[in-house]
């Protein structure tokens, strides 16, 4: 019975990624035929530079709203982990891969920090990371004022070994971030649904209560989370870093909605319990094509890109509500028995 | 309850207490700070935070979110800046703008209310689509040159230093306050944001009561967003970006409490002047307004947390007490028999 459950469950999320599958093909046709320029295999593969920090870090948000919290202070961090690898690296003196060790420690401290008031104070993640994304933005802002460098130009001059980060082509079309990407997306499968860490993430969202008693330290495992997206993020502060050779403190400032619209989009339950790491690897894609498209294929300015982005998100949770009202499924399920009968005569 | 009615007392109290001693430790560090016109631009510069913290506060108090305050009040405020320079009538500029900002209400209303989806997400979504449609409606230009008269309208001042904007404000919260636990219809949010399923037991509609308070914000975005437009004087593409964080840090400055039911709006009121102060005393303290945000996190996560603590021991001892009372039944219902 139980096992069945799940199967049915499994079966859902491989459903929903099969749709995710088919928005991707209906854009790639879409955007394909508007402008053909879409197409153009190195073009396309260079586009993931423009949405790959969204690709990184919503990975690891999943994480955390499977465990039923919330994470809107990644941007922040993207923004911190940038301004530290240029102050530790120009100003400290630092060597440019301590720079980058010594901001990765860091995001991941912030992390820690925001996972231990919401995991230990029972505080409300979403408060705590409404705090933090204050902190850390202000942090990234007072490091900046360390430099030597005004804020608003951004630190550049970053040695090759770095730049050369992302500047990297396997088999000289696919870039690094691919590469990247690629291989986050396969630690957080692994760890999100073929690992033991991983299924007490579920049960932590799932039910605290319940995991706490089958001897899982489940506040541990909430703050765990929040480590994670924060190192996420710092992954995607670095690459960011790197690919455009400046430093700035407000990078990463507007990721919040596309990063919570890739997770929702890819199946995460935000109430916690449900999610998985291909979905929202879909979804993540589907937005980041879709804010490289709109604008090569229909002129779209990139101001704009929040409308759709924003549209698909309600259309998202709207959707996904009204199917699992009660009325809905009784609309079904008379349209089944309507078309049943004329299928019987068919026959 | 009159515990419960003091403890409501004491949480706005402790905000208006730490406002105060605000003032005062930034006066003894620097007694320049210590006179009217530096204290009353404090007050008259919170107006607009004000007014969407209390419109947040009502969200909040049903148990909800809503963060597309910030875009609401930029779009609002380009909407009516817009008729404004184009010489339409300002009876008709306001009220369009109240419309827009009921409709947005009514829509995150409908969104979290009837469809039931988590409201941080809903309004989400709809601060990005609103925001985008200021970029469509503005075309990414800033809205300047609006009428002379419109702009002066913010330097008027009534007894002594205040603007009339603030009075009006004032006014307005403590109307706000009286309506909210006065009356009947008043109490049915705290009593939503406390228990949807026991108000709705006794015959309260949740949904009703959720959509009304989500109408509320939005208009109260939407006058912040007129009242913006005549303290800035002109309007960019990125107004309002951020103001819904600080409406819901404002909030919990203010004492109320993110799960729903507690709190005041005369507390966010409260919180908002301290929320908008800060950059303001923070000049005054030698720092540079570098500080602002990181010590805004620092406040509002230190509050958060402290509240968090007094609520889980509060609720630790009555849990004891509960028992204690119990097992003392049962020891003297067995003396009985």
């Amino acid at each position: 019975m139980k096992s069945n459950k799940i199967r049915t469950l499994r079966g859902k999320a491989n459903g929903w990624n099969v749709f995710l599958m088919c928005v991707l093909v209906m854009e790639f046709v879409v955007f394909g035929i508007a402008n053909p320029k879409f197409l153009r295999i190195p073009l396309l593969l260079s586009s993931v530079n423009d949405f790959i920090a969204i690709c990184l870090i919503s990975l690891f948000v999943t994480f955390v709203m499977i465990t039923g919290g919330i994470d809107i202070q990644a941007g922040a961090i993207v923004g911190l982990t940038s301004i530290i690898i240029g102050v530790a690296w120009q100003d400290f003196g630092f060597n440019i891969w301590g720079a980058v060790v010594l901001a990765v420690v860091a995001a991941a401290l912030c992390g820690a920090l925001s996972g231990f008031f919401i995991a230990y104070c029972r505080v409300q993640a979403m408060v705590v990371t409404l705090g933090g994304s204050f902190l850390y933005a202000g942090l990234a802002l007072l490091v900046s004022t360390l430099s030597s460098t005004e804020s608003y130009q951004g630190i550049s001059g970053f040695p090759e070994s770095f730049k050369a980060l992302t500047k990297f082509k396997l088999f000289g079309v696919i870039p690094s971030q691919l590469i990247i990407f690629v291989v986050m997306i396969v630690i957080a499968y692994l760890l999100l649904h073929k690992s033991k860490y991983g299924r007490r993430v579920f049960l932590v969202g799932v039910n605290p209560q319940a995991a706490e008693f089958s001897g899982i330290n489940s506040r541990l495992v909430v703050m765990s989370t929040y480590i994670l997206s924060a190192i996420s993020a710092a992954i995607a502060g670095i690459v960011l870093t790197s690919y455009l050779g400046t430093a700035k403190s407000d990078l990463g400032s507007t990721l919040t909605m596309n990063i919570i619209t890739a997770c929702v989009l890819g199946g995460t339950l935000s109430t916690g319990g449900k999610g998985n790491v291909l979905g929202t690897a879909l979804a993540s894609l589907i937005i980041g094509l879709m804010r490289f498209g709109m604008p090569l294929c229909f002129k779209v300015g990139t101001q704009y890109l929040d409308i759709p982005v924003g549209v698909l998100l309600i259309l998202v949770v709207v959707g996904r509500a009204i199917m699992e009202k009660p009325q809905t499924a009784v609309v079904l399920a008379n349209l089944k028995k309507k078309f049943r009968p004329a299928a019987k005569a068919a026959q | 309850m009159n515990k419960l009615k003091a403890l409501l007392k004491a949480r706005e109290t402790n905000s208006f207490l730490f406002l105060v001693a605000l003032f005062a430790i930034v006066s003894i560090i620097n007694p320049e700070f210590a006179s009217v016109e530096n204290i009353s631009a404090c007050f008259n510069s919170s107006v607009v935070y004000i007014l969407i913290a209390v419109g947040m506060a009502f969200a909040i108090l049903v148990g909800e979110i809503d963060v597309s305050v910030g875009s609401t009040l930029g779009f609002v405020a380009t909407v009516v800046g817009s008729m404004l320079r184009d010489g339409v009538n300002w009876g008709v500029a306001f009220t369009v703008g109240i419309l827009i900002g009921a409709a947005v209400g009514l829509l995150n209303g409908w969104g979290v209310a009837v469809m039931g989806i988590p409201s941080l997400i809903f309004t989400l979504g709809v601060n990005g689509v609103l925001r985008g449609a200021m970029y469509v409606y503005s075309n990414g230009a800033w809205v300047e040159n609006l009428p002379k008269n419109f702009k002066n309208f913010s330097s008027v001042t009534l007894f002594g230093e205040f603007t009339v904007y603030f009075v009006c404000c004032l006014l307005l919260v403590l109307v706000v306050h009286l309506l909210l636990t006065r009356t009947r219809r008043g109490r049915y949010f705290t009593a939503v944001g406390d228990n949807a399923s026991g108000a709705t037991l006794v015959g309260i509609s949740a949904v009703k009561t959720k959509i009304v308070a989500y109408v509320i914000c939005g208009v109260m975005a939407a006058i912040a967003g007129i009242i913006f437009c005549s303290r800035i004087g002109f309007v960019t593409s990125i107004s309002g970006n951020g103001y819904e964080m600080k409406a819901v840090a404002a909030c919990v400055l203010g004492g109320i409490s993110l799960s729903g039911g507690v709190g005041s709006v005369v507390g966010a009121a409260i919180g908002a002047v301290i929320m908008s102060s800060i950059s303001y005393l923070l000049v005054f303290m030698g720092f540079s307004s570098n500080y602002d945000n990181a010590i805004t996190g620092i406040i509002l996560i230190t509050i958060v947390v402290i509240d968090a603590l007094l609520q889980h021991r509060s609720a630790v001892r009555m849990r004891h007490e509960r028992l204690l009372n119990r097992t003392a039944g049962t020891v003297e219902g067995g003396d009985g028999k």
